[in-house]
């Protein structure tokens, strides 16, 4: 990897990390209040957009994880994005 | 971000001090209590920050999330 990353990498990025975050405080929760609809609704809420905002981010910038379908139908490009410790 | 004086985040207290101590000796020192001793089982529906924020202060719960200041710092 040669030229830099653009800005949105990192602010999408960013978003994801904080979507995942919020799931896991919510799954927390729920794990003692399995009751609660409000929050059920608002973990779905959560995992629907977070699904969202991966599949927008793998679209642009290439899989995030293994197991994630290769966007570009011409090119293999796990191989070719930033490794972790050039983000 | 609002800093939180709360009766319960930062406690102090004066310990003994030896008038043959060797070295300068800390006057006050300082604990906290971390909020969630005082709650007990989490009531519903508590205020939660906004999902960016959360991942900064590591809690999705307002109550939960207890400011703290180096009291030390001169």
């Amino acid at each position: 990897m040669n030229k830099p990353l653009p800005k949105e990498y990192y602010t999408q990025l960013e978003e994801i990390q904080a979507i995942d975050f919020t799931l896991y405080e919510l799954a927390l929760y729920l794990d003692t209040h399995p009751s609660d609809s409000q929050a059920i609704q608002q973990y779905n809420q959560c995992a629907v957009y977070c699904k969202q905002l991966k599949a927008q981010f793998e679209s642009t910038f290439g899989p995030l994880q293994f197991g994630s379908p290769n966007t570009n139908q011409q090119e293999w490009t796990w191989n070719s994005g930033p490794w972790p410790w050039q983000i | 971000m609002t800093k939180k004086t709360d009766e319960y985040s930062t406690k102090s207290y004066v310990p003994y001090h030896s008038p043959f101590d060797p070295c300068p000796p800390l006057q006050r020192k300082y604990y906290s209590t971390p909020p969630n001793l005082y709650i007990g089982f989490q009531p519903r529906n508590l205020q939660q920050f906004s999902p960016i924020e959360a991942l900064k202060k590591g809690t999705l719960w307002t109550p939960f999330y207890d400011y703290y200041e180096n009291p030390y710092k001169k």
